[in-house]
């Protein structure tokens, strides 16, 4: 099959993150290879002993771990701990961590190998960095201690922070050896040699959080906590409508008010991308653009104050050319276009040759709404410039724009600005926009010397965020005299996004011909957002639902016709990367079969329970490996149809896993989310403005609507996998082929509250 | 228009606390920007979410929509003063039972079960449901629930 290239691939193949054993010429000679004058190898931090950037050892044998990404809830602060202190042979109970620092990422040439946290790629793109990175530093550390000791590297070895000579005895603590070991070159040709998976002992351990206790209590601080002596408290309101302009702001009513408000213009402004696109690239392949609108901002003594300022004041907006657009036209274009053609995105064998054979023909319209990702932290931002320096606290999960977005509208020397990474409430792939960023520093450039805390409200963050795209897919399959599908078809349209076409090309079903078209509208003013599972998210319970129908023509059970359709034998010959493909089909297969043996697929029902199954990766190319999983969802459906999950079993083949608990969390956390996308989640847009603006006209999954939850992690040895988005996209496919077999409608337009209402 | 100080005073984790402040000022933004407690979070603004739950007098409130001079006089608990040595069977039971993924929701995930056990000791699974109307965006809501039925005083554990 030819498909574009995706924005991932391509950015790994430039970057060379996808390699096994990743190279990092500059890694022996310590990390300071582009700037001599930091001396960086040997960084002095307090009074600890730097190492690659990545660990510090400290004078009392504890050692600082740096932490290449943003913790939204994903745990990857405890994940990446547990890598390097394994490789590293770190003394676990006397570890801490921090974030990484973006300036020194940009400065030692991405030391820190994928930063950006997008694409539930952590333990998939780090898995390998990190543990080299912490082989080579225990090297360093035995190679100090054998030159010390006049003892063969081979007679020593590592264990808690020690270096030990076991014949005597001989124990000698990392923070004795690091200034020596700092220096070390190691041998010409060193390769580092990581840990058989037999001798590990953090990773695979259900360790727990870091800072869990302090969650308790109120103590662990989220980037809306920071404070900083004389701050004062930012709020904005951005205009209504998409693309319009602040014609002018009455202040009188400012007169008086408590909290000496102040209030700022804030510019409309292409800040940048979603995600990181390379030199000379093509930005549409790799991201999408963020934007805000222009913005008025009140600055106050307390939040409240500016928040009552700000209510107080008169803004005068413009119309603009979006000023008559709304999510309800948009939907009926979209439903026109794919009725005709659309440009090709990819193809098999002759989806036209085929179909006019085939016995059986079905098509079906779907689509899919405008989805927020909604974290529970509202976006939020503390910003400070003064005197040819900038200081940005936030929880970004793009950390490395946030820090050009900041050197650059303080116009001061990169090296002079400083992003320092706080923990989020929740992210989603909402904080990959750095809107938040732009407008604090923004606010913090006409308040030179004064640090400035904003925080948007819930309306604000509601009504201007970053949304997956109102998407309407036309399938149209055949299938032989011996229900076969033979002939698959799809076509796309949907407004503003990142390209997203793997979402429909990406099936793993073993159909010989095939054809996706997709064009996505890039003139509708509604900002693209990623959303936990991105194109997936959005596509894959269309195609599974649509192979449900097709199986509903045939009379045969699910199983039977997954069956047929990921034979191994069946892929077809002539298909692009064949023996990937093939490998592909044996592993939903094995998922298939695992599922029903384990997930309780042949037991009674019982009266008016409806069953749905999905088993799928989610393969962005082939080759891509992520993860292999399913779910079975088990629906009664009440008067109106709206179905009550009874019991939901998940299964996933992730590789080898870091954190179990973590990996279990992460999977519950996708259910949640999944259910709360098909059952509600819908943005709408009236008069150029988006409708929804709190969880009352947005709602949120509750605890009485979460149901029995049984997960199992197939056991593997392959290199760690995709976790955080997976459960989403089979959650929701699983769910609507369960109301299908329940009696209900077939839901082809999400989110099902407003489906069963149309 | 100038909005009139007001001072009101009342109890907060057992301090008596004065403060000179618009009346309207929601109790959260009290809580966090005036006296500095942020363990307290906001989600919404609307009463929607339960990020903002404290105790007044013992019953669960949502801070961001009660008006700090209904606080006159009143004994207020926030997650910070839940217990002292922060081991309430809740917040043992959580750290057990690994519930925060995020963990922002979780101060008044806490604050609302605490108040939801002092009413009725032995909430079963239901109960424990629809008792409890905060939201987790992360989805802990199981583990919640595990961890509120553990530290229910007919746990055999708890």
């Amino acid at each position: 099959m030819k498909t574009t290239d995706l924005s991932r691939r391509a950015f790994l193949e430039v970057t060379g993150v996808a390699a096994v054993g990743i190279n990092f010429p500059f890694i022996l000679s310590g990390c300071d290879g582009s700037d001599t004058n930091s001396n960086a190898a040997g960084r002095i931090i307090g009074t600890g002993t730097d190492f690659l950037c990545w660990v510090a050892i400290m004078p009392d044998n504890s050692a600082v771990v740096r932490i290449p990404q943003t913790d939204l809830g994903q745990g990857v602060t405890t994940t990446i701990a547990q890598v390097i202190a394994d490789e590293m042979e770190l003394d676990w109970s006397r570890l801490t961590t921090e974030f990484y620092d973006p300036r020194d990422n940009a400065k030692h040439d991405n030391v820190f190998a994928w930063t950006t946290t997008l694409g539930s790629s952590s333990a998939h793109y780090l898995f390998d960095p990190a543990r080299v990175v912490a082989a080579t530093i225990k090297s360093k550390l035995i190679a100090a201690a054998a030159r010390r000791l006049s003892i063969p590297v081979n007679e020593l070895n590592a264990a808690d922070s020690f270096v030990i000579y076991s014949p005597t005895d001989i124990r000698i603590s990392y923070a004795h050896l690091a200034q020596e070991a700092v220096d070390l070159m190691l041998p010409e040709g060193y390769e580092p040699s990581l840990k058989p998976a037999s001798q590990r002992q953090l990773i695979g351990k259900p360790v727990a959080q870091f800072n869990l206790a302090d969650t308790t209590h109120g103590a662990k601080s989220y980037g809306i906590d920071f404070e900083i002596e004389n701050m004062r408290h930012a709020i904005v309101e951005q205009c209504p409508v998409y693309g319009g302009k602040l014609l002018g702001i009455d202040k009188t009513r400012l007169v008086g008010l408590d909290g000496n408000p102040d209030v700022f213009r804030i510019d409309g402004f292409l800040i940048g991308y979603n995600s990181p696109v390379p030199d000379g690239q093509d930005p549409d392949l790799w991201a999408a653009e963020v934007r805000t609108d222009d913005a008025v901002a009140i600055v106050a003594d307390t939040w409240w104050q500016a928040k009552t300022a700000l209510e107080a004041l008169s803004i005068k907006w413009s119309k603009s050319a979006h000023s008559g657009f709304s999510s309800e036209s948009l939907e009926k274009t979209l439903r026109q276009k794919v009725e005709g053609n659309l440009p090709l995105s990819g193809q098999h064998g002759d989806f036209h040759a085929a179909i006019a054979k085939a016995t059986t023909r079905l098509n079906s319209v779907y689509s899919y709404p405008f989805v927020d990702s909604a974290p529970l932290e509202p976006m939020n931002c503390t910003a400070l410039v003064d005197d040819g320096e900038a200081h940005v606290w936030t929880n970004s999960q793009y950390p490395d724009d946030a820090w050009r977005i900041t050197f650059e509208l303080a116009g001061i020397e990169p090296n002079n600005a400083h992003v320092h990474i706080m923990p989020a409430g929740g992210g989603f792939g909402r904080r990959l926009h750095n809107d938040f960023v732009y407008q604090a520093v923004r606010i913090a450039c006409q308040n030179r010397g004064i640090p400035i805390k904003l925080v948007t409200t819930r309306e604000e963050s509601t009504k201007h965020s970053y949304y997956s795209p109102l998407t309407v897919a036309r399938f149209e399959a055949g299938m032989s005299a011996e229900n076969q599908v033979i002939a698959w078809s799809c076509r796309v349209a949907s407004g503003y996004s990142a390209d997203q076409a793997y979402g429909a090309t990406r099936i793993p079903f073993t159909i010989p011909n095939t054809r996706f078209e997709y064009e996505r509208d890039k003139n509708t003013p509604v900002p693209f957002g990623w959303v936990r599972g991105v194109g997936f998210s959005q596509h894959l319970w269309m195609n599974y639902s649509f192979f449900d129908e097709l199986r509903e023509q045939t009379g045969r059970n699910p199983i039977e016709f997954y069956r047929a359709h990921l034979d191994p034998e069946r892929v077809p010959e002539d298909i692009d990367n064949y023996d990937l493909a093939v490998r592909r089909a044996e592993r939903n297969l094995r998922m298939l079969e695992f599922c029903v043996e384990h997930g309780a697929w042949n037991t009674t029902k019982g009266p008016g329970v409806g069953r749905g199954i999905c088993v799928s990766d989610s393969d962005y190319f082939a080759g891509f490996g992520s993860s292999t999983k399913a779910a079975i969802v088990d629906v009664t459906l009440d008067a109106e149809e709206f179905p009550k999950i009874k019991r939901i079993f998940l299964a996933i083949d992730a590789g080898t896993i870091i954190n179990p608990d973590v990996v279990s969390a992460q999977l519950e956390g996708g259910v949640a989310f999944a259910l709360t996308t098909a059952l509600y989640s819908e943005i709408t847009i009236e008069n150029g403005g988006v409708q929804q603006s709190n969880f009352h006209d947005y709602p949120i999954l509750k605890m009485d609507q979460m149901p029995p939850l049984e997960i199992v992690i197939v056991p593997s040895f392959d290199s760690p996998k995709s976790v955080g988005e997976d459960a989403v996209p089979i959650t929701i496919a699983a769910l609507v082929n369960a109301i299908a077999d329940a009696g209900g409608q077939r839901i082809r337009r999400l989110p099902i509250s407003s489906a069963l209402k149309a | 228009m100038r909005i009139g100080g007001q001072m009101v005073e009342f109890r907060i984790n057992g301090v008596k606390r004065k403060v000179d402040t618009d009346p309207r000022t929601p109790l959260l933004w009290v809580i966090r920007d005036i006296l500095k407690l942020r363990g307290t979070k906001f989600g919404c603004g609307g009463g929607q979410c339960g990020a903002c739950t404290v105790h007044v007098n013992e019953d669960a409130v949502r801070s961001c929509v009660f008006p700090i001079q209904a606080a006159e006089a009143a004994s207020i608990t926030t997650i910070e003063g839940l217990d002292p040595n922060h081991a309430h069977p809740l917040q043992v039971k959580w750290i057990e039972k690994k519930v925060p993924q995020c963990g922002y929701c979780q101060s008044g995930m806490i604050m609302s079960a605490a108040a939801l056990l002092k009413n009725n000791p032995r909430p079963s699974e239901s109960e424990i449901r629809t008792g409890i109307t905060n939201i987790c965006r992360c989805g802990t809501y199981n583990r919640i629930v595990a961890a509120v039925k553990a530290a229910s005083s007919d746990s055999e554990d708890g």
